[in-house]
């Protein structure tokens, strides 16, 4: 090879060293240094409302959550939020998919209005559907909904309601995007294989079972995994449509940990839920991870 | 000459897919087309009920968007630079590193190509709370410096990522003759591998601004009355005046304005860029 050759960057080893040292060290310092700050904090007492109280916890910080049922409950709403939102993208985005494959002519149109719920910021999202959807009498939905005679829902300020609609939003705002990947996966697939089905007399459904599922499987877990990372980190829509309310009807955990961190300025019970949400993260995508790379059958 | 049978069932079913998806379309279509019918009302209109269709459309709220007293232009501004510069930062640190994990050899690539994939899945609550504490101790909370070094903590990861899936596919054979041609590696770089991933960098430029100029929780918390973004003005906006929706839906399409150009101008770059991360994994959105 080039080795040896002018200069010390010549070497291919060296000049790769020096190419990926910036990032890395800008990675080190902006990421992982915070982090390893956060999981100091989470063993510290800290509260900015009573300064002269900092000291040293230990585990205190995890005992307490432990036995905390805000934790329990906002851990549970984590979990319908993002296994019932997740789900929802999925079959929709699949279901779309496939019946706009089926169309001839057209597709375009919708690549282009399934980019833009993509494109808007949650935080938005979350003002629109507060207001102009779901708010009482003047919402469009709300409106539609009394209107065809299905009677008065309190959306965004009973419990129930307000769960289903923090999930309705995320839905609406991320199907697309499971969408759009389905589309341009279905897109990519052999067309011959189908055909050889179709001359097999496979109807539709043992298509799609045996011939489409499979073969789009990595897609299909692609797009779980980032949905699921994203929900369990799911704020600015929640936040600007219930900041969690109505109570902590629809506080997930990681709304609980703001919530402890800048509004009771508990910043050291916050850091401990902050490492939790974290440690259900890493272990939410491994497991994700682990279905990826697992055979099928 | 009469339809014969097979054709006229292919056009019944043609007829049902559109119907099916046309009602399926509106679903996203519906939203936000009522945000624009409601930022051509008057706020007399907007709270008239039953909800209006017809009226008088006035391009009053957009006035006071732009100029008037609640003009959302300096946050726009803000936005800009701060999206800006997060870009062009990430963009220079993830380049050179992309290049290097696709196709140098590296002493301990692997672990190093994992640590930078893990970085991309922390939670951005487990980042706002030390950062909180170390902006507010080093004096950087409602500064630019301050968000932009918080806002490469999600750019840089992905668009190293994003990056190292199109440096994969440049084919071996130019960079091989560029050896031959005896150019240094520097000279490779820059004059061979860039030209080819021209498209990638394009995608990669269009995510990480639009994620940046979308970010909320660290701008919300981070910024203040010097810094602050359309996403926090926005959230603000509807805090101090509860009902003014026409005025909200001015100002939020206003500012989502270059989001919205973006998407449908560079729709294919982003759809590209979406499956990208869906076949190799990785991405924020």
């Amino acid at each position: 090879m080039k080795t040896g050759k002018g200069g010390l960057f010549q070497k291919e080893e060296n000049f790769a060293a020096l190419l990926v040292a910036p990032a890395l060290l800008v990675l080190i310092l902006t990421t992982t240094f915070p982090l390893v700050y956060l999981i100091w904090n989470s063993f510290q007492n800290i509260n900015l409302a009573m300064p002269f109280m900092n000291s040293f916890a230990g585990f205190d910080n995890y005992v307490q959550m432990m036995s905390d049922p805000n934790f329990w409950h906002s851990l549970e709403l984590t979990a319908i939020y993002t296994i019932s939102s997740v789900a929802l993208q999925v079959v929709i985005g699949l279901g779309l998919a496939l019946l706009v494959m089926q169309i001839p002519r057209g597709q375009g149109v919708f690549r282009v209005v399934a980019i833009l719920p993509i494109v808007l910021a949650p935080v938005v999202v979350g003002l629109f559907w507060r207001t102009l959807m779901l708010a009482p009498n003047f919402g469009l939905i709300d409106f539609a909904v009394k209107a065809l005679g299905l009677g008065a829902v309190n959306w965004l300020g009973a419990p129930t309601p307000a769960l289903i609609s923090v999930i309705m939003i995320h839905t609406w705002q991320w199907t697309p995007f499971a969408f759009l990947v389905f589309l341009a996966s279905l897109a990519s697939l052999p067309v011959d294989v189908y055909e050889a089905a179709r001359i097999d007399r496979a109807n539709a459904v043992k298509r799609f079972i045996h011939i489409t599922l499979p073969l789009i499987r990595p897609a299909l877990v692609i797009v779980m995994i980032m949905r699921s990372m994203i929900a369990l980190s799911a704020f600015a829509a929640i936040f600007a449509a219930t900041r969690g309310g109505p109570g902590t009807a629809t506080e997930i955990l990681n709304l609980y940990a703001y919530r402890t961190s800048f509004v009771e300025l508990n910043f050291g019970y916050g850091s401990a839920l902050a490492v939790a949400l974290l440690v259900i993260t890493l272990a939410v995508s491994s497991v994700l991870f682990a279905m990826r790379t697992a055979r099928v059958r | 000459m009469a339809l014969n049978p097979h054709k006229a069932a292919r056009l019944r079913r043609n007829a049902v897919l559109y119907v099916a998806a046309a009602i399926l379309l509106l679903i996203w279509v519906v939203p936000i087309a009522w945000a624009v019918v409601v930022s051509l009302k008057t706020e007399s209109e907007v709270l008239a009920y039953p909800p209006q269709i017809v009226f008088h459309p006035t391009l009053e709220n957009y006035r006071d968007a732009l100029t008037g007293s609640f003009s959302i232009l300096s946050s726009f501004v803000t936005s800009l630079i701060l999206s800006s510069a997060t870009t062009v930062l990430t963009i220079l640190l993830a380049i050179p590193a992309a290049y290097a994990f696709a196709r140098l050899r590296l002493p301990a690539k692997k672990p190093l190509g994992f640590y930078t994939l893990v970085t991309q899945m922390i939670p951005p609550i487990g980042l706002i709370i030390p950062y909180f504490l170390i902006l507010n101790k080093i004096g950087w909370l409602d500064s630019y410096q301050g968000l932009i070094v918080v806002f490469l903590t999600f750019s840089l990861p992905f668009a190293i990522w994003l990056m190292v899936s199109y440096m994969e596919d440049i084919p071996r054979e130019m960079e091989e003759a560029a050896f031959l041609d005896k150019a240094n590696r520097f000279q490779t770089l820059w004059h061979i591998i860039l030209p080819q991933v021209r498209g990638g960098i394009a995608v990669t430029v269009i995510f990480v601004f639009l994620n940046a100029w979308n970010e909320f929780l660290f701008s919300v918390q981070l910024s203040g009355n010097h810094v602050r973004p359309v996403t926090v003005a926005m959230y603000n906006f509807v805090s101090v005046e509860q009902t003014l929706w026409a005025k909200l839906a001015a100002a939020a399409l206003v500012a989502m304005l270059p989001m919205i150009v973006i998407g449908v101008a560079a729709q294919k770059q982003i759809v590209k860029g979406l499956t990208i991360g869906a076949v190799k994994g990785g991405g924020r959105r």
